[in-house]
């Protein structure tokens, strides 16, 4: 870390270097839309909204897109997967912030994990460079700091970039990146130490603005004993059930596999349609019907505890890794303000002595 | 469909089984001819028509809808239709409020005796949704087919 | 006004009418507060109340009685809730169509004088508010303060909002709020009535376009407490999965149609929804028409038969084709 070379380059040259790469990426950068922000493929003649504080929707949607069609069938055609970059073009996100980043290296695990490959994100993957810029601007609600994050943290990006003001400082994180910025070479300069200086005082101050701290040290083994607890009883009594915590979160990543049959040919033998994957949400009760009309998390609380469980304790299990970042999307969007922190620090206080600990 | 010229719509029509569909019946044993663009679906009771059943044809790609059940007053069921009106009112009005095409979604009255009216009927819709143009605003699967076979070929 | 509700609560507990107090405490986030379960009267001390306290709360009602209902012996829960004028309106719509039996609702309703809408605020980076008489007064991360007026601040529905105080209650607090004119309610739904075709439609497609199908209008609207919501039957399939415009669109006319002449338009569906989608211009074109049709008004009285379910010899009909 001490000794990574810093390139640095003008702000005003990154649009022309995004330009050029044009032929070579499918290039996503964050733009301003509908006063939040949100990731959008770039256009010639666009700025980057470099300002932003994060994105409403997570940048996962680029990855691991709400709809997608596996394969499409119809009469006497073979089956055909359909599910590479359009155009055969690689991807290059633009601008993720290090959160967002982060949830990337996770969802690696789940889509290319040991057990199972998932070989359309893997195609996408493979192809991606994401290059994520440090967070100057946290919200109230952000608490990475209290999981693995920090404003400056480099998983999952293959570079970091640093907004300075009028230039831009960047650092490869991995191979690629290295590679990426080699290959670019003419829009970099060295960066001096009074650059990195700079950097280093905008991560202090970011740091700084930080102020949400939740102690969940140890929280899987918590949640070891936990799903009995009468706990769920209250932590999920004002969720309405929506999806936008699952649909908003970065690391999210449940899905559902249907067929569309195109209903001109729906009653034929040869029906003509697609096989499509969109994102699930485990708030939803058909999330977990069974054909034969159980539920086995047939209310809220199931299902909340569910959320929970999985972010916390199984993935921790499985993966080694919380599931969550703190981005704080699924505060900041809930429509009720049912506060993930204030369900974690509830939970934190199991075993301990004052049973009666309010939510 | 490709050629305007050629072109005729496709109008899914829902008919009770008590007025509307022994009048379309009566105008076929009358002899009456009235354009071929309708498709009958037989419902027990105009009130049966779910607004959804009106909102997926249009999205199955039909051109035109056209709900028929007995007058005011003649229910088989004594007020099935009249409970229908009431929905058809504010259906109607909402689906022009969006921007849907007036003259997509007809409603109308027609007695097991009226084939003649039961064909005035069927060539009025038929002429106005000729006039309106194929229906894209809601319809799904036009685009979805190409795309389909773009990726199949 | 927060003390009288707080005694009345206490009241209730310690007469033991209720065994549930529905009401607000306090939010995590600045010009928030949240719905709060209180079931031990130690707890009352949490509520709250303040012009944060948008959500309706009558939309966690029906889940009280889902899993009872059928079952004979079974003893029901005696809920105490506070209520807004919508929120007590919604409850109305509730006991008509059955989901709640009255008997075991306590409303305390209250006059609200309308609830902030945070949206308003452009400034993003609030990090503390206060409120102050009918101004708000926010903090920025640099400490600086910025004072608003709370008028201009109110939701839509609040600023045009006829019923301020629920038209059923067991005791009602608070002084009676000034109500807007029947013309100003209308005016936004006559302005898009008068819009050419292609232009509703252009707006229709760019609102729809918005929404990623997460649900929360739904969930969050005290109507929709259907057990398997049409959006997710198998049979019939009403709608596709994917965000494909069609089914979206096809799901937003769904809901709201499903609303005609039960909406209260009490915003929770245009609160709740994180994408913007400006869903309150076509849910209120079918609170006017009901109103201009059939003369309803939905949340008013535990009476009156639902528009949808009766019907007049003399209805409109001009809308039926004529040859």
């Amino acid at each position: 870390m001490e000794n990574k070379k810093f390139k640095i380059i003008k702000k005003k040259e990154i649009l022309k270097l995004l330009e050029s790469l044009k032929k070579e990426y499918s290039i996503f950068v964050p733009i301003e839309d509908n006063g939040d922000a949100r990731f959008s493929e770039f256009k010639s003649g666009q700025d980057i909204f470099w300002d932003y504080r994060n994105t409403k929707i997570s940048p996962k949607e680029i990855l691991f897109p709400q709809a997608e069609t596996l394969f499409c069938f119809g009469p006497g055609a073979e089956v055909k997967a359909e599910g590479s970059t359009p155009g055969g073009k690689d991807y290059l996100i633009f601008g993720i912030r290090p959160c967002d980043a982060q949830a990337i290296s996770l969802l690696d695990k789940v889509f290319g994990g040991e057990d199972f490959e998932d070989p359309y994100y893997l195609e996408r993957r493979k192809k991606t460079t994401v290059i994520s810029l440090a967070c100057s601007k946290p919200q109230i609600d952000c608490f990475c700091t209290s999981l693995k994050g920090k404003p400056e943290n480099e998983e999952g990006a293959d570079i970091i970039l640093f907004d300075l003001g009028e230039d831009v400082l960047a650092g490869a994180v991995t191979k690629k990146g290295e590679k990426f910025i080699e290959k670019q070479n003419k829009w970099f300069k060295d960066a001096g130490q009074s650059d990195v200086d700079k950097k280093d005082k905008l991560m202090d101050l970011s740091l700084n603005k930080i102020k949400s701290q939740i102690d969940i040290q140890n929280i899987k083994e918590k949640l070891d004993n936990a799903f009995n607890d009468l706990l769920w009883n209250e932590i999920h009594q004002k969720c309405l059930g929506c999806g936008i915590c699952t649909y908003f979160c970065p690391t999210c990543h449940c899905f559902d596999i249907t067929d569309e049959i195109n209903p001109k040919a729906a009653d034929s033998k040869t029906p003509e349609g697609k096989r499509v994957r969109c994102w699930d949400s485990c708030m939803y009760p058909l999330f977990t019907l069974h054909a034969s009309g159980h539920n086995p998390r047939p209310t809220y609380k199931e299902r909340m505890r569910q959320r929970i469980m999985h972010k916390f304790n199984y993935c921790p299990e499985n993966f080694k890794e919380i599931f969550c970042v703190g981005c704080g999307r699924c505060i900041r969007n809930c429509p009720v303000n049912l506060d993930l922190r204030e369900v974690l620090v509830s939970l934190m206080s199991l075993g301990s002595l004052c049973k009666d600990k309010k939510i | 469909m490709k050629n305007d010229n050629n072109w005729e719509p496709k109008i899914v029509t829902f008919l009770c089984n008590w007025c509307s569909y022994a009048g379309a019946d009566l105008a076929g044993v009358s002899r009456l001819q009235y354009p071929p663009n309708i498709r009958v679906i037989r419902v027990p009771c105009s009130g049966r028509v779910n607004p959804f059943y009106i909102i997926k044809v249009l999205q199955n790609g039909i051109d035109g809808v056209l709900v028929s059940g007995c007058h005011p007053g003649d229910c088989h069921y004594i007020s099935g239709n009249l409970v229908a009106r009431r929905k058809f009112a504010l259906l109607k009005s909402f689906l022009e409020y969006i921007g849907i095409e007036p003259g997509r979604v007809q409603f109308s009255w027609v007695s097991a005796a009226e084939g003649g009216r039961f064909v005035d009927i069927i060539e009025k819709v038929t002429s106005e949704i000729k006039k309106l143009g194929p229906s894209k605003k809601l319809s799904k699967w036009q685009k979805e087919a190409e795309y389909i076979k773009e990726i199949l070929k | 006004m927060i003390e009288k509700i707080k005694e009345t609560v206490k009241k209730l507990f310690k007469e033991n009418k209720i065994d549930i107090f529905i009401g607000y405490s306090e939010g995590t986030l600045p010009l928030r507060s949240t719905p709060c379960f209180i079931t031990r009267s130690e707890d009352i001390e949490k509520l709250v109340w303040n012009s944060y306290c948008s959500n309706n709360l009558a939309v966690y009602l029906p889940r009280f009685f889902v899993s009872q209902r059928g079952a004979k012996d079974a003893k029901l829960p005696r809920i105490g809730i506070l209520a807004k004028g919508c929120d007590g309106r919604s409850i109305v719509g509730l006991i008509k169509e059955h989901q709640i039996p009255r008997e075991n609702i306590y409303i305390i309703g209250i006059h609200c004088g309308g609830m902030i809408n945070t949206k308003k605020i452009k400034k993003v980076d609030i990090v503390a508010a206060e409120e102050k008489n009918d101004k708000v007064l926010v903090e920025d991360e640099d400490k600086k303060k910025v004072e608003l007026k709370k008028e201009e601040l109110l939701a839509d529905m609040c600023k045009t909002c006829q019923y301020t105080a629920p038209a059923v209650y067991d005791i009602l607090l608070g002084k009676e709020k000034q109500k807007t004119k029947k013309e100003d309610r209308e005016a936004f739904i006559k302005e898009f009535e008068k819009k050419p075709l292609e232009e509703r439609w252009e707006y229709f497609q760019e609102q729809i376009s918005k929404c990623i199908r997460c649900n929360a209008c739904r969930q969050a609207c005290p109507n929709c407490y259907c057990k398997e919501c049409f959006a997710e039957q198998a049979k019939p399939r009403w709608i596709g999965p994917t965000n494909d415009i069609s089914d979206v669109m096809f799901y937003q006319i769904g809901r709201i149609f499903h609303q005609a002449g039960r909406c209260v338009d009490c915003g929770a569906c245009v609160r709740a929804c994180p994408m913007g989608v400006d869903l309150r211009v076509f849910t209120y074109k079918l609170i006017k028409d009901v109103k201009e049709f059939f003369e309803y008004e939905a949340g008013v009285s535990l009476e009156e038969a639902p528009p949808l379910a009766t019907f007049k010899q003399d209805d409109k009909q001009e809308f039926i084709t004529e040859p």
